[in-house]
């Protein structure tokens, strides 16, 4: 990545304030309300350091999850949840299928990490399930959680179908990825993409990053890395079943079951209608039969 | 159909809802007390007059659900101070929207009809059966809604099993509503002395019972061939259609042909259908949240051939 020509008007390496659209020095992005931002995850580039769950956790100041190790691979954090909304998974492809691996594969040997986040689908299941409207749309067409509204009813968590979202059973929110909608107001590129050594992270503006990632699958795919797809760009696995588009999506070279994601996840609410007009047409049926019933008890009766 | 699913360190793909006992409970009372009032309303409309007994308890029913069923949903929201929030918009997307509104337009109709029959049992003068004869017609129809909102509540999520097969869980949640209405206000009518109704309330249960099998049935197809079936599934499904279908249709048949000295049959097959409805709401919930929990259910259901033709 080059080296923005406005760089050069912040030589100190301590700041007094905030420089204004940061993003477009770190990102190459201007944040601008009305535009669609988004993450590209290029799991190819993840190195597993997981500065981009530190960097959310800072940022956001969220507590930390138990302490402890899982003794499943160097993924001491499992999973996504109200207080983690970055998390890195680790697969190690060797002794997989009972042998062991006897080859490696070009690009990270046989392990394959990825930081996993909220999708910010395009028509979020979480969102159209929140009866209260805590959760929205932002002007930067992401999905949030507005924390002054939410009851903790709880109907977004079964709503997800990446198992996103979660109540905070100690606060009675839910709680998940905002894609850092206050450092977005304020022209900042979002943290874990900022703290991303490698820039397997990438936010920006999802055309170009529908774009860019494109290029980098081409990229892939000749360097001989075969299996490269996207997850989660339209007509591709995770975008599936009405949910058009995901604006975080990911580069992956594996099944989306190994990364713990649905190949073909659905929107609830194309449920809605169904289950409501099968079920309203049974009681008007029970109806006509209860109106036979008693009627002739009427006449019967007398 | 994806055997042998890879999973992650077989962590959980999906959350289950954070819904306690309290939500089964409710889905239970809102359906019983829904159907109630639908039954009492028809039997007011079109009993001739025959069925004031039945309409009576009907209505007293159905504020189970008027006063219990909002108690319940507000003690399981885990911000419980928020609860007017529910009524802040309406989203067409969320039966738990759709299902506040149902709820309130049920609630203040019931609470009409139910205090009217009330002052009208104290024979107070006034216009308080006619109010109870008019509020009871928006009651009827919100209660309508109330049995079978539930099972469209559970249905759009990503919870496997409650997705698995939207439509016959709804038709199974409204049989079962209208099945427990006819065994609670049978069994008022009989405990009561009343001898007149108690078999025509039997004839709708049994209905509605047979209905709710068949549909139990139709949606454990769907759940076989969307991969959300297994041994664990088959023994709960089966022990709930002995419990709450088989168990009472063989004890209301036997109530029948007993005649008069069957009653006592007639009555435990009443209860038998109340604890079976209940056990139902509670297996679905609780089923439904254990497939969720479960990585190669939630996986093996989000596959490409279980999505609905016209979006694949």
């Amino acid at each position: 990545m080059q080296i923005h020509p406005r760089a050069r008007e912040y030589p100190d390496s301590q700041f007094s304030r905030p420089i204004r659209d940061e993003s477009e020095l770190t990102a190459g992005v201007k944040i601008e309300p009305g535009k669609s931002y988004g993450f590209f995850t290029d799991t190819t580039r993840c190195i597993g350091c997981k500065a981009c769950e530190v960097a959310c956790k800072e940022w956001n100041a969220l507590p930390a999850d138990s302490v402890g190790l899982t003794g499943m691979s160097y993924d001491n954090t499992g999973g996504l949840s109200a207080s983690t909304w970055r998390h890195v998974a680790f697969i190690e492809k060797i002794g997989h299928g009972g042998g062991r691996a006897t080859e490696m594969a070009p690009y990270q040997s046989n392990w394959l990490m990825m930081s996993d986040v909220c999708k910010h689908c395009h028509n979020a299941p979480c969102l159209e399930a929140c009866p209260t409207g805590a959760l929205f749309k932002t002007e930067f067409d992401t999905v949030v959680v507005q924390q002054d509204v939410c009851n903790g009813c709880g109907y977004c968590v079964p709503a997800c179908p990446f198992g996103v979202i979660d109540v905070n059973l100690d606060d009675g929110k839910a709680h998940k990825c905002t894609l850092c909608y206050d450092r977005l107001k304020g022209g900042f590129e979002p943290a874990c993409a900022k703290s991303c050594p490698t820039d397997s992270i990438q936010f920006g503006e999802l055309a170009e990053l529908h774009r860019r990632a494109a290029e980098r699958v081409q990229e892939l795919h000749r360097l001989g890395v075969e299996s490269a797809y996207l997850y989660g760009t339209p007509g591709a696995p995770g975008a599936t079943g009405g949910l058009e588009y995901l604006n975080a999506f990911f580069l992956l070279t594996d099944a989306p079951e190994v990364y713990n994601l649905p190949r073909a996840p659905t929107r609830a609410s194309n449920r809605v209608m169904p289950s409501l007009l099968s079920g309203l047409a049974t009681m008007a049926g029970f109806a006509v039969a209860a109106v036979a019933l008693f009627a002739g008890a009427s006449r019967n009766g007398r | 159909m994806a055997d042998n699913i890879q999973t992650y360190y077989d962590h959980p793909q999906l959350k289950p809802a954070p819904f306690s006992w309290i939500v089964a409970l409710y889905v239970y009372l809102a359906g019983l007390s829904g159907s109630s009032q639908m039954v009492a309303t028809i039997a007011d409309l079109f009993g001739g007059g025959r069925l004031r007994s039945l309409v009576r308890r009907g209505r007293y029913l159905s504020l189970v659900g008027t006063v219990i069923g909002p108690v319940l949903l507000i003690m399981d929201l885990h911000t419980p101070q928020r609860f007017y929030n529910m009524l802040r918009i309406f989203k067409a997307t969320s039966p738990m929207s759709i299902g506040s509104y149902i709820l309130s337009v049920f609630s203040v109709f019931s609470a009409l009809t139910g205090g009217a029959q009330f002052i009208f049992d104290r024979a107070i003068r006034g216009p308080w059966r006619w109010i109870a004869r008019i509020a009871q017609v928006p009651a009827a129809g919100a209660g309508g809604g109330m049995s079978v909102y539930t099972a469209s509540l559970l249905a759009s999520t990503s919870t496997p099993l409650w997705a698995a097969s939207p439509g016959w869980m709804a038709v199974r949640f409204g049989s079962s509503s209208v099945a427990s209405a006819g065994a609670a206000l049978a069994l008022g009518e009989r405990w009561s002395g009343g001898r007149g109704y108690g078999r025509k309330l039997d004839a709708l249960a049994v209905a509605a019972l047979s209905v709710e099998l068949y549909a139990a049935h139709l949606s454990q197809r769907d759940y076989q061939t969307k991969g959300v079936w297994g041994d664990r599934e088959a023994a709960v499904w089966d022990s709930i259609d002995a419990l709450g279908g088989y168990l009472p249709l063989a004890l209301y048949t036997a109530g029948f042909f007993l005649g008069r000295r069957g009653r006592t049959l007639s009555e435990a097959a009443s209860l038998a259908t109340l604890v079976g409805g209940l056990a139902m709401r509670l297996a679905m919930q609780y089923a439904g949240q254990a497939s969720a929990s479960d990585p190669r259910t939630s996986l093996r259901f989000a596959q490409p051939e279980n999505l609905p033709r016209a979006q694949s």
